[in-house]
């Protein structure tokens, strides 16, 4: 018998087997069976999410496959209340993805086999306990996403890039993504390699007892102080996973990546792929860094606040919906980064408790709100194809049930308070405000600009006199968009109301971790 | 008993006319005809050194057979392509037949 | 039920009448104005019940209601919210619970219900009536209905909720919640009309501006709840250790103590949420949203909920202070309070708009609020928030339905005039009696009329309490602004309602239905009565006579119970003359106002009308300030030079030098060394090949003619190198 999270890791990747052989010409076959195949690890998951039990402390339905003995590194796999809410947020979105790339007309075959083998490498970010096995997963979502950008990404658009020449925007995005991801990811590979060479194993439940207080390092030829080593270990971690979040000043790829990809993929790279990031910062980097953490907290504090309030006004000061919608992006998550730096600086007290609450809780909130976001831009492009916010206007009464949802999700996303964003903005900011009162204090500037650049999508959108060129040209969202967008807007509205039903799993995970 | 030279003379002489018929001779009928008198002389040397070396052994004779029968079997495939190639290009002449060039 | 219970019910109902009328009744006109005052009715009710028990709850400030839930875990304990009805949210849920409900009928007319569809109406315009003829085929213009009429109701019922779960939240979060969704809700009213750019703009400019304060609000909660560990009222503020402590430790920041810094951080909150200055400036503006919103958000519920923050928050704005002087945090809160006051009643003079007057007048009078609490005095201040909530709300509905008479007048005329413009009423009194009477009742509230209105007791509580506390300046200060509200008051009424004619449709204006009317009846009630709750028994002839029943009652809230205050002579007078003659100077000035004339002020006053009429330039010097340097650092600053030119060029540089290697290993090593070596190979093979092909004719004999004399050649060679 094969265990729970094996399946759920896997059931994509066979998923995208058995429509290798469904016959090209049956597209509304591939879709919907795509769809079916990618509601069984979401229900796995929830399955998962009752038999979890919240109250026990370490990992949990923990697997061990010998992968490849001779390195020692294993295929071990578990879960905690950080990886579960991680797992469900990314099996929650990914038939929703799917339901959304309905309306796409070109290879839906291969699309959808990329989806599932993309959904396959994140999930395995998430539940490998191994590091080389989380590296390996960590890399194989690119493949994916990569392609899913290059060739199903939006048609038109130019970037003009050096010496004037100019190359289609979605390959230009595409090829930024990988080439940048693949060159912090360069670094992150040899900072496991120091780890796993040094320390005799791969495996992290014995690295996160080891490594913090390994002094000898076997097998390194390095003439450098342990200190030294580590530290620059820490910062191939951190610079790793900066980009991946990102942060200032590692954001540049994402508008143009989320600006490029098709709708599905924009929700999911806002929705799961910029929470590896994250992830890899509380799973690996505070764990195995400990002293150093601490001690260049401010610096990730900094760039933290940087994202948040430089990300607001970069988003504030765009005229592409879809491009502001991105930059809202690194604001949102310059958030987690935050919560994460200041429990980074304080680690076990209540503080960075709190704080790593509102990082977590914040992580899933915007996989919520910034996936919404990101499939309203793309239901209203697919009917007026334009991104340009100047040439929209007075949308509203063409598409009032519409505008009555993008209303609702912008404010989620603005963090209103009773939909869910708010619940761990205002954590987040609790908790660092003890820890970094200036930088917490200063971050208030991009809240307030939150503000504004969500008002100015609405008002560019719906508001305003009506541009008469749409006026019977443009339908109202259809019930298979609705179908996609509800749940998001149950979830936010429930968990802006009743917030524990998932907090209580995270801040057991958080109380546990150190 | 005549001597084995004279045996080699010939057959020497029957292969230098078949090679002269070979190389000189324009009709191609004529140039197999020629190669079955090359491969006659070859069939009287292998005779002949048969009968004037161990006789108890078979392999002259053995030789001589399937040079026969290589011949049969050239001489049908060889007439059957020159018949195929006159039925197309109405000649049998071998300089004419010269499509195998660069 | 336990009253608890009930407490826990009381915003339940607008919130699902929101997602009824949202998700259901959308379609149905009179489906969703019944769902949406149903619910506030029964909010209402519940309410009611809840006040009942809590007047006859024996020492309510010390036992309050309250009950709790966990909400969120924290590490390993639990922050819990809940309710709480403490003497001070009882009061505040009487004036809500009456005001949401009166607002709410009032909507109903408001928005024409029972009128034909308009022919050119459409959503996100106000409508512009239909034509439907009469007996004799005459076509008329009458009035028609809102097109968004149901969506209209969602929101209001929304903001209900926001505000029901203000008055009963046990603590600052939760009051937070219900604070930004009647922001939200205030931004979506504000720009109900959201085809007119005006009042998109107004509504962003609602937003952001309190934004503004809410994001500083935010931070003092987080400062809060760090230095205690709860935000829950009853633990912080019923709690003299913690208040101590607050008011004991030093914050680090401009030599505040923590209390201090938090209680200015929750007061730019209420800066923000009340429209006080600087943050005033959304205000005005934010009449550009249907009337009965401006009546319920911008007069009765939401402005007021800033102040009501503050007075909830009192213990900490004054912690550390010993009774006399002023803390640094108070200080400032009064100086901002009595500079609104003054400020915001000396624009007021000059405004045209019927709402905009009230706009200001609203500014002012929660500035008078904020500079009582700023000295302490705070059953004056809560006092004045409930008279205010009855009589401000009561002038705008009144103002509104002089704007709706005024609009059917003009949809009669098709005058082209600008119905909310007081230069184009005059003589409304015998067209709208009922109209007319209410408005009057109101005004002389607000401008304090003596002895009858509720205003007049309220204010002069707080002229009492700034004399008594000896703040000469402020005192004076609010005398002037008592004034000057009393003379707009009167150039109001006068404008409107008196004199004769100015236009034809003004002429022609028609008194409003009953469900626009009757709530105006119900507020003009409490806007008298509400002040005879609070008499002080030092007053003189009449003190004594009621019991002071509000001083009594809402001063339990806090554990150092405030004492009435001893009458002086000096501010009665005061605010008798102020009032009496600010009232009568703007009826001399303007009860015969002819048609056409300019406003008198405007020749006596000059350029300083000029910039009072212009709201002394502040929107123009923030746009200037604010709006547009910051469009410009998003915009150029941050997107196109940080990181399309700085950030990507750095990145691009990587390629650009990846670029440039690439092609040089190319063109100076692959394509002439390795190319070149491949390439030659090949080409002397071709040649050679090329040069050997003449050999190839084609003719088998030649060919044989070869191989014999290579044939002969090898033999001979064979033969030859034999040993």
């Amino acid at each position: 018998m094969i265990d729970l999270l094996t399946l759920i890791l896997f059931i994509p990747s066979l998923g995208a087997l058995l429509l290798l052989f469904l016959p090209r010409e049956q597209e509304k076959l591939i879709k919907w069976s795509a769809f079916v195949i990618s509601l069984v690890p979401l229900g796995l998951s929830i399955y998962l999410w009752t038999v979890f039990d919240a109250t026990k402390n370490g990992f949990q339905f923990e697997t061990t496959y010998v992968w490849y003995a001779a390195i020692h590194s294993s295929y071990h796999v578990g879960i905690d209340g950080l990886s579960l809410t991680m797992v469900m947020l990314t099996t929650l979105l990914m038939p929703l993805a799917i339901l959304a790339s309905f309306s796409i007309k070109d290879r839906i075959k291969s699309y959808m086999i990329l989806f599932f083998f993309l959904e396959t490498g994140l999930l395995g970010v998430f539940l490998s306990l191994d590091l080389l096995v989380f590296f390996v997963f960590y890399e194989i979502g690119l493949v994916p996403m990569f392609f899913i950008i290059n060739q199903w990404g939006s048609e038109h658009g130019e970037r003009e890039i050096w010496g004037g020449r100019k190359m289609s925007a979605r390959a230009y995005a595409s090829i930024k993504f990988m080439i940048y991801t693949m060159a912090a990811s360069l670094g992150l590979l040899l900072a496991i390699q120091l780890i796993g060479v040094s320390a005799g194993t791969y495996d992290l439940k014995e690295l996160f007892k080891v490594w913090p207080t390994l002094q000898t390092f076997n097998h390194i030829t390095l003439a450098w102080q342990p200190d030294t080593i580590k530290a620059v270990a820490f910062w191939a971690f951190v610079i790793a996973f900066a980009l991946k979040v990102p942060v200032w000043p590692f954001h540049t790829w994402l508008p143009d990546a989320h600006t490029e990809a098709p709708v599905a993929g924009s929700m999911i790279l806002a929705g799961v792929l910029l929470k590896l990031g994250a992830y890899g910062f509380l799973r690996l980097v505070l764990p195995l860094f400990p002293a150093q953490s601490a001690h260049y907290a401010g610096w990730l504090g900094l760039m933290a606040i940087l994202a948040i309030i430089l990300g607001a006004f970069a988003a504030y000061g765009q005229n592409d919906f879809k491009r502001l919608v991105a930059y809202s992006s690194v604001n949102h998550m310059g958030f987690v980064v935050l919560g994460i730096a200041a429990a980074a600086a304080a680690i076990g007290t209540e503080n960075a408790t709190i704080a790593l609450n509102g990082a977590v809780f914040q992580m899933f909130n915007h996989g919520l709100s910034a996936a919404g976001m990101f499939f309203l831009v793309g239901v209203i492009y697919e009917r007026t194809h334009t991104r340009n916010l100047d040439e929209y206007g007075g949308l509203f009464p063409l598409m009032p049930v519409y505008g009555g949802i993008l209303i609702f999700t912008a404010m989620g996303s603005l963090g209103l308070p009773g939909l869910s964003g708010f619940i761990s903005e205002f954590l987040v900011v609790r908790g660092s405000w003890p820890i970094f009162t200036l930088y917490t204090a200063l971050a208030m500037i991009g809240l307030l600009f939150t503000g504004a650049y969500v008002l100015k999508g609405i008002k560019q959108v719906l508001h305003g006199p009506l541009n008469e060129k749409w006026s019977g040209h443009i339908s109202e969202i259809n019930v298979r968009e609705i179908i996609v967008i509800t749940p998001l807007m149950i979830l936010m509205l429930w968990l802006g109301l009743w917030p524990s039903s998932v907090l209580e799993v995270i801040n057991r995970a958080v109380t546990m971790l150190f | 008993m005549v001597p084995l030279s004279w045996y080699l003379i010939f057959s020497a002489a029957l292969f230098a006319i078949g090679l002269f018929g070979v190389l000189a001779r324009r009709n191609v009928i004529v140039m197999l005809m020629s190669i079955e008198l090359m491969l006659n002389a070859v069939v009287v040397n292998l005779i002949a050194f048969w009968r004037y070396g161990d006789t108890m052994k078979m392999d002259g004779l053995a030789f001589a057979l399937i040079v026969f029968a290589v011949a049969a079997a050239e001489a049908a495939v060889g007439l059957a392509i020159i018949i195929s190639v006159y039925r197309r290009r109405k000649t049998v002449l071998a300089d004419e037949i010269n499509l195998l060039k660069w | 039920m336990t009253i608890e219970t009930l407490i826990w019910l009381i915003p339940v109902p607008p919130l699902l009448a929101f997602f009824l009328i949202w998700l259901f009744t959308n379609r149905n006109k009179a489906l969703s104005h019944s769902v949406a005052v149903g619910a506030a009715l029964l909010s209402f009710i519940g309410s009611m019940a809840v006040f009942w028990q809590a007047v006859n709850h024996h020492e309510l400030g010390k036992e309050p209601f309250q009950s709790a839930v966990n909400w969120l875990p924290v590490a390993d304990g639990w922050f819990r919210v809940g309710v709480l009805v403490d003497p001070l949210s009882a009061v505040t849920l009487f004036f809500v619970a009456w005001t949401v409900l009166m607002i709410f009928i009032y909507s109903i007319g408001y928005h024409n219900f029972g009128q034909p569809k308009g022919e050119h109406d459409q959503p996100g315009l106000p409508p512009h009536g239909a034509k439907i003829a009469d007996s004799h085929g005459h076509l008329h213009t009458v009035p028609s209905v809102e097109p968004m009429y149901s969506r209209f109701f969602a929101f209001i019922a929304l903001f209900a909720f926001g505000m029901y779960l203000l008055v009963v939240s046990d603590n600052l979060l939760t009051m937070f919640m219900g604070w930004e969704v009647m922001g939200l809700c205030s931004y979506l009213l504000i720009g109900f009309w959201y085809a007119k750019p005006s009042a998109r703009a107004a509504a962003i400019k609602a937003f952001m501006t309190t934004r503004v304060g809410d994001v500083f609000m935010l931070l003092g909660i987080v400062y809060l709840y760090s230095a205690t560990g709860t935000l829950n009222f009853r633990a912080i503020l019923y709690n003299q250790d913690v208040l101590n402590q607050l008011a004991g430790a030093s914050s680090g920041f401009l030599g505040l103590s923590v209390a201090g810094a938090i209680s200015l951080l929750l007061f730019v909150g209420t800066v923000g949420k009340s429209a006080q200055f600087p943050l005033h400036v959304w205000l005005p503006d934010a009449m550009e949203g249907p009337t009965p919103v401006s009546a319920m958000i911008h007069a009765a519920t939401m402005v007021s909920a800033g102040v009501y923050a503050m007075i909830r928050m009192f213990p900490l704005h004054t912690a550390g202070w010993e009774g006399h002087g002023l803390t640094a945090s108070m200080s400032v809160i009064a100086f901002i309070g009595v500079f609104t006051a003054l400020f915001a009643s000396i624009i007021a003079v000059s405004q045209n708009d019927i709402k905009r007057v009230l706009a200001y007048s609203t500014i002012a009078q929660l500035g008078y609020m904020v500079a009582a609490l700023g000295m302490g005095a705070y059953v004056a201040a809560a006092f004045h928030l409930v008279t205010h909530a009855f009589f401000k709300a009561l002038l705008f509905l009144g103002s509104g339905s002089v704007i709706h008479g005024m609009e059917h007048g003009v949809m009669h005329t098709e005058e082209h005039i600008d119905p909310q413009d007081m230069f184009n009423m005059g003589g409304l009194k015998d067209k709208m009696p009922f109209t007319f009477w209410t408005f009057l009742i109101g005004g002389l509230s607000l401008s304090g009329f003596v002895v009858v209105t509720a205003g007049f007791w309220s204010k002069d509580e707080i002229l009492a309490r700034a004399w008594g506390g000896e703040h000469l300046v402020i005192f004076s200060v609010l005398v002037l602004s008592a004034l000057l509200t009393a003379f707009y008051t009167m150039r109001q009424i006068s404008l409107t309602f008196l004199g004769k004619p100015r236009t034809t449709a003004a002429a022609h204006a028609q008194e409003t239905p009953w469900t626009m009317t009757m709530p105006l009846v119900v507020l003009a009630f409490f806007s008298v009565t509400a002040g005879w709750s609070g008499i002080s028994p030092h007053f003189p002839l009449l003190g004594g006579i009621l019991p002071n029943w509000f001083h009594e009652f809402i001063r339990e809230t806090l554990m150092k119970l405030p004492e009435p205050m001893e009458t002086s002579y000096i501010p009665l007078i005061a605010s008798i003359v102020v009032s009496l003659g600010g009232l009568s100077l703007g009826w001399l000035v303007y009860h015969n106002h002819p048609a056409g004339a300019p406003d008198p002020l405007k020749t006596s006053l000059g350029v300083f009308y000029r910039w009072m009429q212009n709201k002394f330039y502040f929107d123009e010097v923030y746009q200037f300030l604010f709006v547009r340097p910051s469009f410009w650092f998003s915009e150029t600053f941050v997107f196109k030079w940080i990181d399309r030119t700085v950030i990507d060029g750095f990145l691009h540089s990587f390629a650009i030098a990846s670029d440039f290697i690439g092609r040089f290993l190319r063109t100076r090593f692959d394509l002439p060394v390795i190319n070149g070596f491949g390439d030659l190979v090949g080409e002397s093979s071709k040649k050679f090949g090329k040069s050997m092909r003449v050999i190839q004719t084609g003719q088998v004999q030649q060919y044989m003619v070869a191989a014999l004399i290579f044939v002969f050649g090898t033999l001979i060679f064979y033969l030859y190198s034999l040993p």
